[in-house]
């Protein structure tokens, strides 16, 4: 009998946009006035999987994500190329997952096809708000209607399997407006939703905004009412809040590729500023790496040296615990013992975490110990706070 | 008969000849090192024979004067005059390292020092004593004075007399010595020596004639300073005949011989192998070692009446050596010197580790910070909210201040000091009093309506000295902290002295900020005790959620109850941050709720986006506030920030 292969994830870095947004602190940068040099790029892209797939040929991949930037700026035969190169490299699984970001644009619209002849076969809209003014004074070039449609056109190309990101707290927004947007949006919604609180991120156009007082965003208060009221307009019409930020309808929905971030599970990043972590098969070692941010100087490692890799480091057993605990606790199933026992090398939950703050926790309502399932996870209640609760559990 | 030589092979010159001064009494001056280049005169020195100077030719004087007037620099010049300290141009004192020491404006203790001078054909013996700048320790200061016959009082050509040169001569007059008044930095452009010399005239009623006018920087005049001082004081008193008696004024811990004390020889001699006994605690010590500071420890084989030496006598900790304490041979009992008092504290503070891991490692450095400075009282402390910890009791805000840093900074010790409180008293009727060190001591609502009498607090005097034009923001000052003007006199055109009674918690606090930024910095301000007064005292106390928090409470005057309990609860509102539940702040006194505040709870605490590359970032983040948790202290189910315990020092406006 053949050993089952470890799970292993793929984040492609695309570092283009058309348009930049004010809130937006991933790395990027404008499609060059010259042209994105399409050939160079992936040849790059290509050339760094090579390097970094080749160690994990007995592992199998559940997962490609193609994020940035704007991946859907992308050629879809280069899309092509690179998901039939992984899949040489480390075997795709029957169900793979393979996602591809993109903006509601027209242009963007009309490659979506390709891209699932392609191989995407999962679709996730950058939608962001549907009100007109917040889209044009965050940056986007598009209109609210624009991206109902692209969610509608691509409903019929990936049925079940679209998913787009919407964000509440922009300035001046009330809570009534909230309420109207997001009726829409889940009256458009196909399986699964991402709703984000506008955070406000060091380095971003919107955080100098926001320290200049040019901008003022709903209180604290307001946003903490307008998070509750996702979760209830969301739990009414069927969806899961499976995760802080995420929403399902169906089992089948919940993203594999996310889940396997929070769940701790393996994942090689390529493109610049990607991030890495998984276990060396050579060494057995806990690695964690970035690639090099600056697109040029990263295209030009990967040609001269075929990869990009910024640093490398070797991620401890501590560290990984911890690491363990905080993102297991961001989804409603928590974590599993039997999970967290498999990256502390047999160290149950109730050893390493402070149990009398958890035995608080629970009793306050704030977490949920389920026994026949040894498994850790937050209520409703203390999701919303969960960053407060782990700093008391976690010793 | 006696060799009294300074022997040559007895010189303990280091090769770096940094003259370190080990620490006196006091904690601030264990931080100052005067660091001289020193080169001995070869073939000189030994031929000193301390033995051939008598009495007669002995001057014991000391410099007075404010910060920055020029204590040091005079000092330096006289040493160099007289061949202590080579001429190399570097002798500039470093003094004042401290920051708290430069805020406050305080002088750091220096060096006492012997010099040898001719003068008229005779060879004189010039003993400098030098003495604390500050208010905190002018017992310290009176005890050096008392060991003098005349002082120097030094002012600033430009800046004209201070509040601390006038504390500093009444401790002068009071003492019966001869001021020899001196203007320094005559030769700056700003100064203004008619003006600095009417000062004095009015302020001291000494005659303008009699004012030397020199520059220590320049050199300027130096050649009258040491005449002046043998011409008008007078040589110390005192008989060879009678048995030995001797008064302690300075002492330092020296890791090799244990104490070193600093005296002055009234009467008799002492001499190696002799036994002295200390007239207050009645202990015997042998005499290991005596000598003169030249300007190191130089050991000579006697000391004789007049003169000022070191002695090392097997005095193992700095706790058994008492500023002020008469010395004399053992089975020749004397009369001890008038004025003996120990150490007495003024102001108390809780100290407690952060991590209550940490108490091993702080007390071992309270114990090794005390070692020097016995003026600071400790007493063990547990507080409920704090664990356990230490009542420490200092001679004043600046002892504590320096005391809180040297602790902080040299012993890399996370700290945390509970408000400031003076040492109140309470008086029973049945006659009986006892001071409160700690407002965990002050009687509760019942005991107070049973069985006390009066609650009393303890006053200063204060002399502010200000230009005119700050006048009434001063008087301002004076009397929202509860001041009783006294009088305001010009001591000239435009400068004013201004006494004031006021309660010491009253300056315990932020006082003297307030006092320096009113005046922009102008204004000086000194201070003496002046006993107790009946006051109505109250204890404040904090209640979180319900629970009092004992490390947070502070007795207080009935008067300041309102303002101070809003303003308490206020500031603890903006330093509390939110947390899983509603936080009330109240504010109580005898019972009554003065004040109450809510911290809302938070509500929502999720970082709203965590993928990939957003991992290390959250981790990051997430230790940074793991450390940041560590240095709260939970009260109940309340997490109080550091923050919250200062809130309470810096009370008021």
């Amino acid at each position: 009998m053949a050993a089952a292969r470890v799970p292993l994830s793929l984040y492609v870095h695309w570092p283009y946009c058309s348009f930049l947004c004010k809130f937006c602190a991933f790395s990027k940068a404008r499609v060059p006035s010259q042209g994105v040099d399409h050939e160079r790029i992936t040849n790059a892209l290509i050339k760094e999987l090579r390097t970094s797939l080749a160690p994990h040929k007995d592992k199998e991949l559940r997962s490609i994500y193609f994020g940035g930037g704007t991946p859907s700026l992308a050629l879809p035969r280069n899309i092509g190329r690179i998901i039939d190169e992984a899949n040489k490299l480390v075997p795709l699984t029957a169900d793979a997952e393979v996602t591809l970001e993109s903006n509601p644009t027209l242009a963007e619209v009309a490659k979506m096809r390709d891209f699932k002849q392609a191989g995407v076969n999962r679709y996730s809209i950058g939608i962001q708000t549907l009100d007109d003014e917040s889209l044009r004074k965050m940056g986007r070039l598009h209109t609210g209607a624009e991206g109902l449609a692209a969610v509608d056109r691509a409903k019929t190309l990936f049925p079940g399997r679209v998913t787009f990101d919407m964000i509440f707290g922009f300035e001046s927004q009330t809570l009534r407006q909230w309420r109207t947007e997001l009726e829409t949006a889940l009256d458009h919604a196909d399986r699964h939703i991402s709703i984000y609180q506008l955070t406000v991120e060091p380095g971003t156009p919107l955080f100098r905004d926001q320290r200049a007082q040019r901008v003022v965003l709903p209180s604290d208060d307001v946003q903490a009412q307008m998070y509750e009221m996702t979760v209830a307009m969301c739990r009414a019409r069927g969806f899961r809040h499976y995760e802080v930020s995420s929403y399902a309808s169906h089992p089948s929905a919940e993203s594999m590729h996310n889940t396997g971030y929070w769940r701790g599970q393996q994942w090689v990043g390529i493109g610049p500023s990607a991030h890495s972590r998984f276990t060396d098969p050579a060494s057995g070692q806990r690695i964690s790496s970035v690639r090099i941010p600056d697109t040029r100087r990263w295209v030009q490692q990967c040609e001269s040296v075929g990869h990009g890799t910024g640093k490398e480091l070797a991620v401890g057993d501590a560290e990984a615990k911890q690491e363990a605990v905080v993102f297991g606790l961001r989804m409603q199933d928590g974590i599993s013992d039997q999970c967290f026992m498999g990256i502390s090398g047999g160290q149950p939950l109730a050893s390493y975490l402070c149990m009398d703050r958890v035995q608080y926790y629970i009793d306050e309502g704030h977490l949920l110990w389920h026994a026949p399932t040894a498994c850790l996870a937050p209520t409703e209640r203390g999701l919303q706070v969960i960053d407060t609760i782990l700093l008391e559990i976690i010793p | 008969m006696l060799q009294t030589r300074l022997a040559c092979a007895a010189w303990r010159w280091h090769t770096s000849a940094q003259w370190t001064r080990h620490c006196p009494a006091m904690a601030l001056s264990s931080s100052s090192r005067r660091s001289y280049v020193i080169r001995p005169a070869e073939g000189k020195r030994g031929e000193v024979d301390i033995s051939m100077i008598p009495p007669e030719r002995i001057r014991n004087f000391s410099i007075i004067a404010h910060i920055d007037h020029g204590k040091s620099t005079l000092a330096d010049r006289l040493l160099e005059l007289t061949g202590v300290i080579s001429k190399t141009g570097k002798n500039k004192q470093v003094l004042d390292k401290l920051k708290v020491e430069r805020e406050r404006g305080i002088t750091v203790k220096a060096q006492s020092v012997s010099m040898f001078y001719e003068y008229k054909g005779q060879q004189y013996l010039m003993n400098l004593i030098d003495t604390p700048g500050h208010v905190d320790f002018s017992y310290e200061v009176s005890r050096s004075l008392a060991a003098c016959q005349g002082t120097i009082l030094l002012v600033d050509a430009a800046q004209g007399i201070q509040a601390q040169t006038v504390a500093n001569f009444y401790l002068a007059f009071g003492e019966g010595l001869s001021v020899i008044p001196m203007l320094n930095k005559v030769d700056l452009p700003t100064a203004e020596p008619e003006r600095a010399a009417k000062q004095i005239e009015s302020a001291f009623e000494i005659e303008a004639d009699r004012i030397l006018k020199i520059s220590a920087k320049t050199g300027l005049g130096i050649e009258q300073v040491l005449p002046a001082v043998i011409e008008q004081t007078p040589p110390p008193p005192g008989s060879a005949e009678k048995p030995f008696k001797a008064l302690l004024f300075d002492t330092w811990y020296d890791t090799y011989v244990g104490v070193v004390c600093l005296m002055a020889v009234k009467d008799g001699s002492i001499c190696r192998g002799d036994r002295i006994v200390s007239s207050h605690s009645g202990t015997k010590y042998e005499v290991m070692e005596v000598g003169v500071m030249h300007p190191e420890q130089t050991p000579t084989t006697l000391l004789r009446v007049g003169q000022v030496g070191y002695i090392v006598c097997n005095m193992k900790s700095i706790a058994e050596a008492h500023v002020g304490d008469t010395f004399y041979r053992d089975r020749f009992p004397v009369e001890a010197l008038p004025g003996f008092v120990p150490a007495k504290s003024m102001v108390f503070a809780g100290v407690f580790p952060i991590d209550a891991g940490e108490f091993d490692r702080l007390n071992e450095s309270i114990q090794k910070l005390t070692l020097n400075d016995s003026s600071v009282s400790v007493h063990k402390e547990t507080s409920a909210a704090l664990g356990q910890g230490w009542r420490l009791g200092f001679l004043g805000t600046l002892h504590m201040d320096v005391f809180r840093q040297r602790l902080e900074e040299e012993y890399d010790t996370n700290i945390l000091i509970t408000s400031p409180t003076v040492p109140y008293q309470i008086k029973y009727r049945d006659g009986t009093s006892k001071f409160i060190r700690t407002p965990a001591d002050f009687p509760d609502a019942n005991t107070m309506n049973d069985y006390v009498e009066s609650t009393m607090e303890p006053f200063v005097i204060s002399t502010l000295i200000f230009p005119e034009k700050y006048l009434g923001s001063m008087l301002e000052l004076c009397t929202t902290h509860r001041g009783e003007l006294q009088n305001h006199t010009f001591i000239d055109e435009s400068r004013v002295m201004l006494k004031c009674r006021l309660p010491m918690a009253e300056i315990v606090t932020d006082f003297f900020d307030k006092l320096k930024s009113k005046s922009q910095g102008f204004a000086s301000f000194d201070y003496e005790e002046a006993g107790y007064d009946a006051s109505d005292l109250v204890k404040m106390e904090v209640l979180l959620n319900g629970e009092a928090v004992d490390a947070l409470a502070a007795v207080m005057h009935k008067s300041s109850v309102i303002v101070a309990g809003r303003e308490i609860a206020s500031r603890l509102k903006d330093v509390i941050r939110r947390q899983l539940f509603d936080i009330i702040i109240q504010t109580t006194a005898n019972g009554k709720i003065v004040a109450r505040e809510t911290v809302k709870q938070l509500r929502k605490n999720v970082t709203a986006k965590c993928y990939g590359g957003d991992i290390t970032r959250k981790m990051k983040l997430l230790n940074k506030q793991k450390e940041g948790k560590k240095r709260m202290k939970r009260i109940g189910k309340v997490d109080l920030p550091h923050e919250a315990f200062l809130t309470i020092v810096k009370r008021s406006e």
